[in-house]
């Protein structure tokens, strides 16, 4: 009985071999066009890319009022005319996707001079981790998994991902909320961002006429649930971008962290200097973390002015043109030691 | 764990094959064990509801096979009451609430409701059915109590059918658990293919069908006429692959075990008429009403319009079995009308049809699909008002253009659907793939892996069936 079942399964094995060929040369590209068109765009332009720029909604976003629409990535392009920089955009994006992006350039090809990898400090807070959005997200790379395409499409109909509920991700990101101690080298009266939240929403603002500041309270609750968090080395996202520089330092490919700069004016004001101290602290351990080998992190955080955030009433890394061209200069200065001869003063 | 998840393809062949490594006197602990976790995987808490029902209506067959007259019905009400008050309070606790609020408001009288925040736990009524099946049984002696309470639990709780049945009765299910399986070439071989056919059917086919239908359930009126009209029509090929595809793989999973339960399909949208409708349809849900409520009802032995009155029973009970929702009552109750008329007329014009295929078969086929068709917009439409704007949507429609919505693909698998109807017609595909030559069964092995791997539905759809 074992002989026949061996046989069948290899012939089933065999089958699915040629299936895969079939697949891969019939449905994939529509499905991957469908799923991740992130991949397909690395993909296809590989060959004429020298730089890729990752990023999330940072590139893609700017302020009504703007009468140049650039993007950080085609402002950057703007210093290096000589260059092709290729970005690759998606809402919500985190190391953890990046760095299966960066298993989608073929080293086989054409090795990219350098990569770009556009981060914001709140990509490693609870709400980032836990957030609704990862879902989609972690659906869009399963076709990019180590495996035969026609199985990796399989488990995208079987839904083998992370694959929590929006009830379970709220849950962690509560639980994270409520159980993970701050860390402060000074004495604060709030332990966690419970404590902290709960005492910013009872009331800290009021209005000329006494009655409280809804909106700007909870803007303040908002400013604490997204910045106030210690980075350290059990981070998700600090395993992830691990994995991205360990990539790169093999691959022999510069790797710039492009740090995004925070509204760190409007968190001083609305909340206060602790929770700047550990917007600061995080910035400080990722530059030291990642200064090191092929890696450049470009810091960012406190380059743009408050009012140049085009979103005043939430945390984004989204800003006016004027904000995007600081975020774009600094990056270009960081690239020009690498591109020294390509660079040419744009601003 | 839904059977199409990774994790499930990924337990049953280790369930399978600790259950041939151990010794038959601890397969009952695995089989346990490995239901449990299965269960356990969607809410763990409610597990403990199963074991209420296992307590009771072990215990109670136990006292019913012991005792004499009087006391043995006293313990089946028992029994039976338990079981149909703990299906009551997760089930229809809170649509007796809001159903007492609506009889107070129209009298102008005040009423405050208990709203409880339950979920109702997954199979429910499939567990209760069974259960309540045996001790019945034990009661007319046509079954001997089980002494074994772990024999009886994993009859109630056997993973490949406890969410969505079959209901099985004991003497199949019950007896065979307790069998020493060998591990037979055949055995596993036919589970393999029901399961393959069982994961096509759900994931290739419902799940791509899916999409387009709630798309236009969920606002009829902004879609033409023609729209709506296939959305109705593709559900009932969603429906039917939805739920045969989980008794398939069901079946299959079953069959690994040397098992054999219940077909609960026999190609339903070929029936000629709805009572044969409901002889393929959801068999084993349809015999358990006939054996506990049609008959004892009274069945056909009695006078025309009494009959009609069981009829109108059983069809509006079956309805409300599946759902706490007064959609669910007239998509029962209009089921029965149907049956009824048919009745009526089959007495009008007598006619008897002997050839398998004809035109006049063709034409009773379709007629009855359309009907059943329409009849489950009522089980589709989560209240009146959805029902009524589908309907509405189909009569009025027609000057609205046809939305940007691709019907191809859908229409595409339902018709596949239907060749392997066709097929399969009184048969089953483990026996038709047999009979086959290897070229073509092999042939149909690639054909089911490729559209399986390669074009399954990619949105998460659980099974219907798994509501109920």
């Amino acid at each position: 009985m074992f002989k026949k079942i061996a046989i069948k399964i290899v012939f089933l094995l065999l089958i699915l071999t040629g299936l895969n060929y079939i697949y891969d040369a019939t449905l994939f590209k529509t499905d991957l066009e469908e799923k991740c068109e992130q991949v397909v765009e690395i993909r296809n332009s590989q060959n004429k890319t020298d730089i890729f720029y990752f990023a999330e909604s940072s590139n893609f976003n700017s302020r009504e009022t703007d009468s140049i629409k650039n993007s950080i990535s085609e402002i950057t392009n703007l210093f290096f005319p000589n260059l092709k920089i290729t970005a690759i955009n998606k809402p919500a994006s985190h190391a953890g996707i990046f760095k299966q992006w960066l298993t989608q350039i073929n080293l086989g090809v054409e090795k990219p001079k350098a990569i770009v990898v556009t981060l914001n400090l709140r990509s490693f807070d609870a709400a980032w981790i836990h957030s609704r959005l990862e879902t989609p997200l972690q659906e869009s790379m399963v076709l990019t998994k180590p495996f035969p395409n026609i199985v990796n499409r399989f488990l995208l109909s079987l839904q083998a991902f992370d694959n929590k509920t929006e009830k379970q991700r709220d849950m962690d990101m509560l639980l994270d909320w409520e159980t993970k101690q701050l860390k402060f080298p000074f004495d604060f009266k709030y332990k966690t961002v419970r404590q902290w939240d709960n005492a910013m929403s009872q009331g800290s603002y009021l209005k000329p006429d006494g009655s409280w500041d809804d909106a700007k309270i909870t803007l303040a609750c908002h400013y604490v649930k997204g910045y106030a968090f210690n980075i350290n080395d059990d981070n998700p996202r600090v395993k992830d971008f691990d994995e991205i520089a360990s990539w790169c330092n093999k691959n022999k490919i510069n790797l710039y962290l492009n740090l995004l700069a925070e509204n760190v004016e409007y968190a001083d004001s609305l909340v206060g200097k602790e929770l700047v101290f550990l917007m600061r602290e995080n910035r400080d351990y990722l530059v030291k973390r990642y200064s090191k080998n092929n890696c450049v992190v470009v810091d960012n955080l406190e380059k743009v002015p408050g009012i140049e955030f085009t979103d005043q009433n939430w945390t984004t890394e989204h800003y006016g043109y004027r904000g995007r061209m600081i975020v774009a200069k600094n990056l270009a200065n960081a690239l020009k030691k690498q591109f020294e001869n390509k660079y040419k003063k744009a601003y | 764990m839904l059977f199409n998840s990774l994790q499930f393809l990924i337990f049953l062949p280790i369930v399978v094959g600790l259950y041939y490594l151990l010794p038959h006197k601890f397969r009952w602990v695995l089989i346990f064990v490995a239901s449990c976790y299965f269960y356990m995987a969607f809410v763990p808490k409610y597990i403990l509801i199963l074991f209420l029902i296992i307590l009771i209506d072990y215990f109670s067959a136990l006292a019913i096979e012991r005792s004499q007259s009087k006391a043995k019905l006293a313990y089946l009400v028992g029994s039976l009451t338990a079981n149909v008050l703990l299906l009551c309070f997760f089930k229809y606790f809170n649509f007796l609430n809001e159903n007492l609020l609506g009889v107070f408001s129209l009298f102008g009288k005040e009423f405050h409701p208990i709203n409880l925040d339950i979920i109702l736990p997954i199979g429910l009524s499939f567990h209760t059915f069974q259960s309540m099946s045996y001790t019945i049984e034990v009661y007319r002696g046509k079954q001997k109590a089980e002494k074994h309470i772990g024999y009886f639990a994993n009859y109630v709780l056997f993973f490949p059918q406890m969410v969505a049945g079959p209901i099985e009765r004991y003497e199949t299910l019950g007896n065979a658990l307790k069998v020493e399986q060998k591990p037979l070439y055949q055995n596993l071989s036919d589970g393999f293919k029901l399961i393959l056919y069982g994961l096509f059917i759900k994931m290739t086919i419902a799940d791509n069908i899916a999409p387009f239908v709630n798309q236009i359930y969920s606002d009829p009126l902004k879609y033409s006429s023609s729209e709506v009209l296939a959305a109705v029509f593709l559900f009932s090929f969603q429906i039917y692959a939805d739920f045969f595809g989980y008794s398939t793989i069901a079946l299959g999973c079953a069959k690994l075990f040397g098992i054999n339960i219940m077909d609960n399909f026999k190609t339903p949208y070929l029936a000629k008429s709805v009572s044969e409708f409901w002889t393929r349809w959801h068999i084993s849900l349809s015999t358990w009403f006939r054996d506990y409520l049609y008959i004892p009802l009274g069945g056909n032995r009695v006078k025309l319009s009494r009959w009609a009155f069981n009829i109108l029973v059983v069809f509006t009970v079956s309805g409300l079995w599946h759902g706490a929702n007064w959609t669910f009552v007239v998509w029962g109750a209009l089921h029965g009308v149907m049956l009824l008329l048919e009745k009526y007329f089959s007495l009008i014009f007598k006619f008897k049809i002997k050839e398998k295929w004809s035109v006049l078969n063709a034409a009773l086929t379709l007629k009855t699909f359309v009907i059943t068709s329409f009849i489950w917009i009522f089980f589709r439409a989560e209240n009146f008002e959805k029902a009524k704007n589908v309907i509405k949507a189909i009569v009025k429609n027609h000057s609205i253009q046809p939305s940007d919505l691709t019907l191809t693909l859908p229409l595409i698998f339902a018709g596949l659907l239907i060749l392997f109807d066709f097929f399969l017609y009184n048969s089953r595909i483990d026996k038709q793939l047999n009979s086959l030559k290897m070229t073509y069964r092999w042939a149909i092995y690639t054909v089911l892996i490729f559209c399986l791997f390669a074009l399954s539905g990619t949105q998460k759809f659980t099974f219907i069936y798994f509501q109920f």
